[in-house]
């Protein structure tokens, strides 16, 4: 059966890009433009991977990242983090939110700084899903 | 120096003898003879301080002896001896110069209180010869001084920076000097003592300083203040100016105006703010460097998808590619041409415009972003408004911004459950100022954003922003001569007015 894989990113220009990757590697994208949309597209649709971008309007990837791998439900599923922010910045983020709410976040599996080339988004991606 | 030297003479050798000693023992020097003749001989070679003759002598007598004396050195003090009833004889002594008469017989007290106050008469005489030399000496130092102020004074009007003017009562140029001479270009020879007031200022020029002259009289001196002048051969000078008006003894005497070149310090000044401006671009740097990468994200994967595009004959793919490298290459132009606008000086271009339309168009272009993220765009016109005066560029590159702005903050806003919208109003205020106004209930801004919303390298919009937007808003504005305002609250949107100052085109 065709994976289903959720991008998350406000940019078109990256929706559009990676949707065209995952076709060209036969998984069947789905798309969303913010945090808030990110969290009701992979709780109806289950994806078996989210990419996601970290700087977005409406619920930021950093946020929505922390509600993923809090929820025991949504815990296992696994993400690549593809954004241009720097991971050391983004992990000072994670670091500084662990600090403020108690508890620790486990590191994105794989953690993709932009730009890509389409080879290396389409090496990620079989890495975690085969 | 006292005097002390004194001749007697007398045809009597006794009493020239006993006064000689009377006087030696009181410590005098005395020289003596016996006649007129003699006396006047050794007058000349021993040149006594005081000579006390009888007046009563065969030969030349005392009277002659007197008038001799005095010919030969007037401040000589002669005391003439007489015998009583002696009037006659006492009035021509007195007319001669004699200094002073005791009678005969000579007693030592009378001689000792006369010779007292012939010395005491030639010692004043020596502090008065002292005093009138000194006074001389005085005069001439401080004639010399006052030269040599005056000579200051005038070295220093004539060296100064700044250029002095000083007109008489009759407004006539007396002071011109060598920097007003350069400043208004006409040579000093044309001017001073030949030109009126009228004549050096253009005529708004003048009247300041006319009617300073008529202002109150404890008012004497006038504060520096700014003006571009105009001289005569129709340069442009930016000037500092001040100037006092003269009173002698409550009379008008005339005015002093002083003036200071602008030019090179306005120069400075704008090369100053020039330079800031390029450092501030500098700064914005890493900013930017984020934003460019962004903008090649955009444009590496827009050619991909082409590819693929391409690749497969895949029209729909090939136009979503198209339309991304499209959209960057837009972002760089607009990069291209904010950068352009802040980093360079650029006057507003005025010329007869609707700023009702120029809003509207440029509403126009942000209409799709807005309705495809549910935000409502309202505007509310002032039509009053009509055609004014003003930068076309500014207006819509100024709205153009801060509605993008106020969509941004709608789409960061967290709370979903508000219905999003930005309005856009246009209005006249009370200062006849053409206000714009642009409204939306978006996420609004805390106080450490608020702070450095016009600070070259923030932005709040990670690589989405180059962090020139209202940058390059702030500085259209400030040369239109307008303001902006910023009012926000965290959670519930912010509101921009632009206020700028517009002529009714002629």
């Amino acid at each position: 059966m065709t994976k289903k894989v959720l991008v998350v990113d406000d940019d078109p220009d990256v929706r559009s890009f990676v949707v065209t990757v995952l076709e060209e590697n036969q998984y069947m994208p789905l798309v969303a433009q913010d945090g808030v949309e990110g969290l009701e597209m992979i709780e109806k649709h289950k994806p078996d991977l989210v990419i996601l971008d970290v700087l977005m309007p409406r619920g930021s990837g950093i946020r929505l990242y922390r509600k993923l791998k809090t929820n025991e439900n949504l815990e296992k599923i696994p993400i690549i983090m593809f954004t241009g922010i720097a991971l050391r910045s983004f992990l000072k983020s994670q670091r500084a939110l662990d600090e403020f709410k108690g508890g620790e976040v486990p590191k994105p599996d794989i953690y993709l700084e932009k730009p890509v080339e389409p080879e290396e988004l389409a090496a990620a991606i079989k890495k975690k899903l085969g | 120096m006292s005097a002390n030297k004194i001749l007697i003479v007398d045809d009597e050798e006794i009493i020239v003898r006993l006064l000689s000693m009377s006087l030696r023992s009181d410590g005098y020097e005395t020289v003596t003879a016996y006649s007129g003749e003699q006396g006047l001989e050794v007058f000349k070679a021993k040149s006594p301080d005081i000579v006390v003759t009888d007046i009563k002598m065969p030969g030349m007598d005392g009277l002659e002896l007197l008038k001799k004396i005095k010919e030969l050195d007037p401040e000589k003090e002669v005391i003439i001896v007489t015998g009583h009833g002696d009037i006659d004889s006492t009035i021509t002594a007195l007319q001669y110069g004699a200094s002073d008469f005791i009678n005969k017989p000579v007693r030592d007290e009378a001689l000792a209180i006369a010779l007292k106050r012939a010395k005491t008469k030639i010692a004043i005489r020596k502090k008065l010869e002292e005093y009138t030399e000194n006074l001389e000496i005085k005069v001439a130092e401080a004639t010399e001084e006052i030269r040599r102020k005056s000579n200051f004074q005038r070295l220093l009007i004539k060296s100064s920076n700044d250029a002095i003017v000083a007109f008489d009562h009759n407004w006539k140029v007396i002071v011109y000097n060598p920097e007003a001479v350069r400043m208004f270009g006409q040579a000093a020879k044309d001017v001073r003592n030949k030109m009126t007031i009228d004549e050096l200022y253009t005529p708004d020029m003048a009247k300041i300083f006319k009617n300073q002259a008529q202002s109150e009289k404890d008012q004497t001196t006038f504060p520096w203040n700014e003006k571009i002048i105009k001289t005569k051969d129709e340069r442009q000078i930016p000037v500092r100016y001040a100037s006092d008006v003269l009173y002698e003894k409550g009379e008008f005497v005339g005015t002093v105006n002083f003036f200071q070149d602008l030019t090179e310090i306005k120069r400075l000044e704008k090369e100053l703010v020039q330079s800031e401006r390029l450092a501030a671009v500098g700064q914005t740097v890493s900013g930017l460097a984020h934003y460019v990468k962004n903008i090649l994200i955009g444009l590496k994967g827009g050619s991909y998808v082409v590819d693929v595009g391409i690749a497969k004959d895949n029209t729909e793919k090939f136009k979503t590619g198209w339309k991304t490298i499209k959209r960057n290459i837009k972002r760089i132009g607009d990069l291209t041409q904010d950068l352009l606008t802040y980093s360079k000086q650029r006057e507003p271009e005025f010329e007869p415009c609707n700023p009702n339309d120029i809003v509207g168009e440029a509403v126009e272009l942000v209409k799709d972003t807005a309705v495809s993220n549910d935000i409502l765009v309202l505007t509310e016109f002032d039509k009053t408004i009509g055609k004014v005066l003003a930068d076309p560029q500014t207006i819509h590159r100024s709205l153009l911004n801060l509605v993008n702005n106020a969509i941004d903050a709608c789409l960061e806003d967290e709370d979903t459950s508000k219905k999003h919208e930005v309005r856009i109003k246009t209005y006249k205020d009370k200062n006849k100022m053409i206000c714009f106004e642009v409204k939306d209930n978006g996420c609004g801004m805390d106080k450490d954003t608020r702070k450095q919303l016009f600070d070259p390298m923030f932005s709040s919009k990670g690589g989405k922003g180059t962090g020139l937007g209202l940058l390059v808003t702030g500085k259209l504005i400030e040369e239109h001569n307008g303001v902006i305002k910023t009012e926000t609250s965290l959670g519930n949107g912010s509101t921009f007015t632009i206020k700028l100052p517009c002529k009714k085109p002629n």
